[in-house]
């Protein structure tokens, strides 16, 4: 019985240590990738940034870096569908924001946005003011406070006390439940690659997922649009006039 | 007459000039006029039958130009000319008609003379046959005889056989030879193009002279087709003065020729390679004396006319000459040892810098002026600029050019003054300026500095001064220079693995838990101690009585036994302690007023409490001043069971 324990004990720290060792072999590969940005080799950068995304691992810094690559290398479809990534881990960092929109002009489309009630707007302007990781340290702080605020008011002797944990507790129950909400809705998005951006130079929107249906539309390489169904290699998408068609999945990648 | 001539030189380059051996046509209409007044009473003459005849040279060379006339003796009409196989027509037909009386033995005769000529150039060896013109002369048609006419091939010689020229200075020696289409050959007229080098460096001039050299007189002369300079820039730099060219004589092979100067070009290859320089083409007239024996007629006064004196017929050839195709080499500058602060100069230069003052006030202004001199492309050099301290207000200089043109070529003066202004007080320093140049000469960079300056500027009045107000609105936005994607992150790699998010799994919600959990004990364990302390105070209250009457029943026992100090601290420590007791007050906290604070608080009538401090008053005093009577501790006695009593009832 011991010995299997043993045993056991072996294989969990081998297996941990083999992971530790990935995570650091990543790490030096971005290192070294980033050297070579530098020194402007951009296609062995990414080909070291390849070897990083092999290893199932992934960062804001290392879809940025990489998409920072192929826009030096005015592969700009790649270089829009590496920032996309990169903010859908954090939907709020700046230097993401600013080369997507900089990388969004080297391309053919310019669509315009279906204009969004401010309450929609409002709401995912605040969901994206943090990434989902942020937002599930906060729901746990919120959490926190209201328990804290929960107790005061129940067990201060001054009424001053209690009244200052009642309206706490209030807040921190909203702040909570929105901070749950917003980290549950971006770790679903996370999870779901329900966007895509365009990767054949030229293509033609259907209407139905067939060859010989109408054509609808004509979208051109980096535009980005939205998956809303499949059907046998097709995908329906919507782009951000609010059109919507059928298109084969392989001409676009999606995240 | 003098050796040397003003060459008349309009816009149109069409020169005529006079020479001694120019026709003289007052001589022969002077005699002319002599004639018609003595025949005009005379009766007129028939003249003889029509006729139409032909005069050429029977031998040319390939190349040379002549003339075919053909010759009426009356007025005609509808003029057919032949067609000259293997020539090629230069000219014509050029007609003239002239008319003539004369008188013979008292009869006149009236001779028409209608000329039709041709200028003809053979092209090609052979002989070649010339066939009849035809005329209608008065409803009858004549025809001249057809002739042939040889092409020799090109030897050279030709010019020499058909021996047309003569100049001013030998004009008398060439009176033998008679000829009806007079020739000037290549020696005795041609067109030179002289550079001054062949091999240059990209931007090094090189100076075109294109001179006329000729043994013959030339009445006029027109540039055809100027030369092109495809990749040069260029700069006539032709001295005409008046717009007469300058002559002058020169020897070549031991003949002397005058040479007039046409043309003067300064040209500066802007790239490198062999590069070509198309040729010039003038057409010039050469005036030739020929025997002036044209009129066939047996006048006796022809042998007036025709003497040498009289009549010295001058024949205009016309003559087209062009330069020799002209190529120079041009070679790259070399691109080592290349200073950075080349900028294309090529030439000799010096270079010097000056300004005007070196202290000043703000606001107030001064000059730095360059000055690059020297022999080379001064129009199209570049001068260098100055770097000037950022608060200095700097206008675009002014450039002024002053370029010189001499048979050597362009040189000159470029001047840049900038007027500088500085804004702010302090202490500046103006670098040196630094200029390059290539010196063909010696093939090598040069550099020059100017003089670098410091410049002090004091503070001067209003302006800047100050508040710096005058600034305010002198401010800029920043100006953006480009736009490109922000830089790559090069911190940690923050890796993590993909689909990691900690929301939702299991930690998250053992997290959640973990703090109700602790919410929960902590409250619990709260709720607890409350109930702890409030059980010590029930406790208190539900033994007060009890002690309270085990302490009287002490002090009963020191009544009787009357030990009065026992018995005091006994009652006092019965009244503190049983009222401590009930109203939950701390020993430490135990006072007279907080005893009557917490007996309000408790809502117990007001006599009452007055009656258990006047109790515990006493109680006090009695202690502390002793030797008091039985009675008085009999009396505390009663009245301390007494308000207990009372109490115990209210409380």
């Amino acid at each position: 019985m011991k010995r299997y324990t043993l045993l056991i004990l072996v294989i969990l720290s081998l297996a941990f240590s083999v992971k530790v060792y990935a995570q650091q072999d990543a790490e030096r590969w971005f290192e070294q990738a980033n050297a070579a940005y530098n020194a402007g080799s951009y296609d062995t950068a990414l080909m070291l940034y390849d070897q990083v995304v092999a290893t199932e691992l992934e960062s804001v810094p290392l879809y940025f870096n990489m998409g920072n690559a192929y826009y030096k290398m005015r592969e700009y479809p790649m270089a829009i569908y590496y920032y996309e990534k990169a903010l859908k881990i954090d939907p709020s960092n700046e230097d993401v924001r600013t080369n997507l929109a900089i990388a969004n002009l080297a391309i053919v489309d310019k669509i315009e946005e279906v204009p969004q009630s401010f309450i929609v707007k409002g709401w995912n302007g605040l969901k994206n003011a943090f990434s989902g990781q942020q937002w599930t340290v906060l729901s746990l702080v919120a959490f926190a406070l209201l328990l804290v605020s929960a107790f005061l008011f129940l067990r201060a002797r001054r009424m001053g006390m209690r009244k200052l944990g009642f309206f706490m507790g209030l807040v921190m129950l909203l702040v909570f439940a929105l901070s749950v909400i917003f980290a549950a809705q971006l770790k679903q998005a996370s999870m779901t690659e329900d966007q895509a951006i365009i990767m054949a130079p030229t293509v033609t929107v259907k209407s139905t997922p067939n060859e010989v249906s109408v054509d609808l539309f004509v979208l051109h390489e980096g535009t980005k649009v939205e998956i809303l169904d499949h059907a046998d290699g097709w995908n329906k998408i919507k782009i951000g006039n609010g059109s919507i068609g059928w298109l084969q999945a392989d001409y676009m990648r999606s995240f | 007459m003098k050796r040397r001539e003003n060459w008349r030189m309009p816009k149109k380059r069409k020169i005529v000039f006079l020479q001694r051996v120019n026709n003289r046509p007052m001589k022969k209409i002077f005699g002319l006029l002599v004639f018609v007044l003595c025949v005009a009473p005379l009766t007129m003459r028939a003249q003889d039958d029509p006729k139409l005849t032909v005069s050429a040279k029977k031998q040319v060379v390939v190349g040379e130009r002549f003339q075919v006339v053909f010759e009426a003796n009356a007025e005609g009409k509808n003029f057919s000319a032949p067609s000259f196989d293997g020539f090629t027509v230069v000219g014509g037909p050029f007609t003239s008609t002239s008319s003539s009386f004369s008188m013979v033995n008292g009869s006149m005769s009236h001779t028409v003379k209608c000329t039709y000529t041709f200028a003809l150039q053979a092209y090609k060896e052979g002989t070649f046959h010339v066939g009849s013109a035809s005329l209608t002369v008065k409803g009858d048609k004549i025809s001249s005889e057809p002739f042939d006419i040889q092409v020799l091939p090109d030897d050279g010689s030709y010019a020499s056989t058909s021996g047309g020229g003569s100049s001013g200075s030998n004009q008398g020696q060439s009176q033998g030879q008679n000829t009806n289409d007079p020739q000037v050959s290549g020696k005795d007229l041609f067109l030179k193009v002289i550079p001054s080098k062949k091999s240059v460096y990209v931007g090094e001039q090189i100076v075109l002279t294109y001179k006329l050299y000729t043994k013959v007189p030339v009445s006029s002369l027109q540039v055809d087709k100027m030369p092109s300079y495809a990749g040069f820039w260029t700069k006539d730099i032709s001295d005409n003065n008046g717009g007469s060219l300058r002559q002058s004589s020169e020897y070549v092979n031991g003949t002397e020729y005058t040479v007039a100067e046409i043309q003067r070009v300064v040209v500066v290859p802007q790239r490198s390679g062999k590069l070509d320089i198309e040729p010039m083409t003038i057409e010039c007239i050469a005036q030739i004396r020929t025997e002036g024996n044209n009129r066939r007629s047996n006048d006796p006064f022809d042998i007036f006319f025709n003497d040498p004196f009289f009549n010295r017929n001058i024949a205009n050839v016309k003559k087209e000459l062009s330069t020799a195709n002209l190529s120079i080499d041009v070679k790259n500058l070399p691109v080592d040892k290349k200073p950075n602060s080349f900028a294309g100069a090529v030439g000799n230069y010096n270079f010097k810098s000056d300004i005007d003052k070196t202290e000043l006030k703000t606001n107030e202004a001064f000059t730095l002026t360059l000055t690059v001199s020297g022999t080379g492309n001064i129009e199209l050099l570049q001068m260098p600029e100055p770097n000037f301290p950022p608060d200095f207000e700097v206008y675009d200089p002014k450039i002024t050019t002053s370029a010189n043109t001499s048979v050597n070529g362009l040189s000159g003066t470029k001047k840049a003054e900038y007027l500088v202004i500085p804004r702010r007080a302090g202490t500046f320093t103006l670098a040196p300026v630094e200029f390059s140049f290539f010196n063909p000469a010696n093939g090598s960079y040069s550099s020059l500095m100017s003089d670098g300056y410091a410049i002090e500027v004091e503070k001067g009045m209003g302006g800047e001064g100050d508040d710096g107000s005058i600034y305010a609105s002198n401010q800029e936005g920043i100006k953006y220079l480009g736009s490109d994607i922000r830089h790559i992150m090069t911190g940690k790699a923050q890796l993590k693995p993909r689909h990691s998010a900690f929301f939702g799994t299991s930690a998250y919600f053992v997290a959640l838990l973990a703090m109700l959990l602790a919410f929960i004990v902590l409250l619990l364990l709260s709720k607890k101690h409350e109930q702890q302390k409030q059980d010590t105070a029930a406790n208190r209250n539900k033994k007060a009585t009890k002690v309270a009457r085990g302490r009287l029943k002490k002090a009963d026992q020191y009544l009787k036994v009357k030990d009065q100090d026992k018995f005091y601290v006994e009652m006092s420590q019965a009244l503190w302690g049983y009222i401590a007791d009930k109203l939950g007050i701390e020993r430490s906290k135990l006072s007279m007023d907080t005893v009557s604070e917490a007996m309000k608080e408790k809502n117990v009538p007001d006599d009452l409490t007055q009656q258990f401090i006047d109790t515990l008053n006493n109680c006090e005093f009695a202690r502390f001043a002793p030797g008091s009577a039985e009675e008085k501790m009999d009396d505390l006695y009663r009245k301390g069971i007494e308000v207990i009593t009372k109490a115990e009832k209210v409380l």
